[in-house]
């Protein structure tokens, strides 16, 4: 099946709207990918993926669909995919990262709201992204205020179910969490009608493993001196990491990754000796915001590692194998996910300690620290991050953005400038 | 001129491009899949393609054809990338 109109059809997509978003995301694609030499040849796998982003994987998910399989949308990190595997179900990212989708998003939410929230909800209204018309149900989390009041106007659209996160990473937090998953994990089972074994979620939690391993061996492979990969690619990978089957996901990433570890033994790199190496830390970068990455990479930088929910904090960390039962295994879950550090914590010296250490391992010239305007946890912590980067004499410099090209000269010239200022 | 026009292997699956795209790597020929423009979309409908530099599509072309690819056809397009625009979806 190549041409998918009808399938959008089927699914009440806005067909005239759609095509709009269709005609300019290979514009885009081929300005920011296309142009790059030397990619790895991996890489064929993601552009394959992009080329058709809104049909190969909507494909796949309907047809499981018929075969009786679950999916659900999740639009963060902290959602246990282990929980859904386990159950037989399938999790899918959701559209959130085109200026595209923000104007439909407005039209219910304040314009003061995080482009990302906006352009969520707004790809669900608008009926131009197959993946909010698939899934048969939403998981949404309690990560900020502007999602907590999103997910209220959303739900009078779609099914949703609300994590209710912990703001603090005391013991008791902990526990509260590992409940909140054990509901989540009831809720699951009665939806999907499949119960949830030890055995089965022990093999989830291995097959969630084995993907982050793989993407944390081609972020291990960012370490080297050698850059095999840029920013862009990595980026994409993540990203569409949230789309794919965890199997076949990890099944690509340790193949690039095989491809990027023997290039750093030869010396294969994407940018000429001397580049700066650049960390990104901050706000999530949803697909196709390639925005930042873009402009970094075409001034003179290398984005070497991402320190966010598209980056590191996706991965870093794996779930305990070794547990046995079902109480021990959601406390295991819950140990694993609490220990990402989102700005949505307080205190959250994790997530400087994160960047410090991060910074040291990736070998980094300067970091850009970014948030996406009306972040307001990010961007009050952006102060603390500042302040620690400094008193270990990194270089960093703050930016705020959204997904306009309102102030991509500007951006231009701010972080040519700084990279010119790494020396 | 002949350095501002790309070429596209129209193909009707994602599978086809990407057996092609293997081929030509086998052959050391240099190929990207790429999204089909859309000014060439609507010849075969597949969002998926084959994109060649004008110095590669000869022996593409005798490379895929020598080694039984199968293709709905190779379409010039004036070049669409331009690494200096700032990508705004």
């Amino acid at each position: 099946m190549a041409d998918y109109r009808q399938m959008w059809n089927d699914l009440g997509m806005d067909l005239e709207s759609h095509d709009v978003l269709c005609n300019v995301l290979p514009v885009a694609f081929g300005d920011v990918y296309l142009s790059q030499e030397n990619r790895p040849a991996a890489m064929d796998f993601w552009d394959m993926v992009v080329a058709d982003v809104h049909g190969i994987r909507p494909a796949e998910l309907i047809e499981a669909q018929k075969n009786g399989q679950k999916v659900f949308g999740t639009f963060c990190v902290y959602v246990p995919d282990e929980v859904v595997i386990a159950a037989n179900g399938i999790v899918t990212g959701l559209c959130g990262g085109s200026d595209f989708w923000v104007p439909a998003g407005e039209a219910v939410l304040p314009k003061g709201t995080c482009p990302l929230i906006k352009a969520s909800v707004g790809a669900r209204l608008s009926k131009t992204c197959p993946f909010f018309r698939i899934a048969d149900m939403y998981i949404g989390e309690t990560t900020c205020d502007g999602k907590k009041k999103a997910w209220e106007i959303l739900g009078k659209d779609v099914p949703m179910y609300i994590m209710d996160m912990p703001q603090m990473k005391r013991e008791k937090d902990i526990v509260k969490w590992t409940e909140e998953i054990k509901d989540f994990s009831k809720m699951i089972q009665e939806f999907t009608g499949n119960e949830i074994t030890p055995e089965k979620l022990a093999e989830a939690i291995k097959t969630i493993n084995a993907k982050r391993a793989a993407m944390e061996r081609v972020y291990n492979a960012r370490k080297d001196k050698n850059i095999p990969i840029s920013g862009k690619d990595a980026l994409l990978m993540t990203q569409i990491a949230f789309f794919d089957d965890p199997v076949r996901c990890a099944q690509m990433c340790n193949r690039l990754a095989d491809e990027l570890e023997e290039r750093n033994k030869n010396g294969i790199s994407v940018f000429p000796a001397g580049t700066k190496r650049i960390m990104v830390s901050g706000t999530p970068m949803a697909i196709p915001n390639w925005k930042l990455h873009h402009i970094i990479e075409t001034v003179g930088g290398a984005v070497v590692c991402e320190e966010t929910c598209t980056g590191t904090r996706y991965f870093e960390g794996q779930v305990d194998e070794t547990k046995t039962t079902l109480d021990e295994q959601y406390r295991a879950i819950a140990e694993r996910y609490m220990g990402i550090n989102c700005a949505c914590f307080t205190p959250n010296t994790g997530r400087i300690d994160d960047i410090i250490r991060l910074a040291k391992e990736y070998q980094v010239d300067g970091v850009i620290d970014v948030n996406l305007k009306f972040c307001c946890l990010y961007d009050t912590e952006g102060y603390t991050v500042e302040e620690a980067l400094k008193k270990e004499g990194i270089p960093v410099l703050g930016i705020e953005t959204d997904y306009s090209d309102a102030d991509a000269e500007q951006l231009r010239t701010r972080i040519e400038a700084f990279i010119e200022m790494l020396g | 001129m002949a350095k501002d026009i790309n070429y596209y292997v129209l193909v009707t699956t994602y599978t086809e491009a990407m057996k092609i795209q293997a081929m030509l790597r086998e052959g050391n020929i240099p190929s990207r899949i790429s999204p089909t423009p859309h000014a060439i979309q609507g010849i075969v409908g597949c969002g998926v393609s084959i994109l060649l530099l004008p110095e590669d599509l000869e022996n593409a072309r005798s490379y895929m054809d020598e080694h039984g690819a199968k293709y709905h056809s190779i379409v010039p397009l004036e070049r669409q990338i331009d690494p200096r625009r700032i990508p705004h979806v």
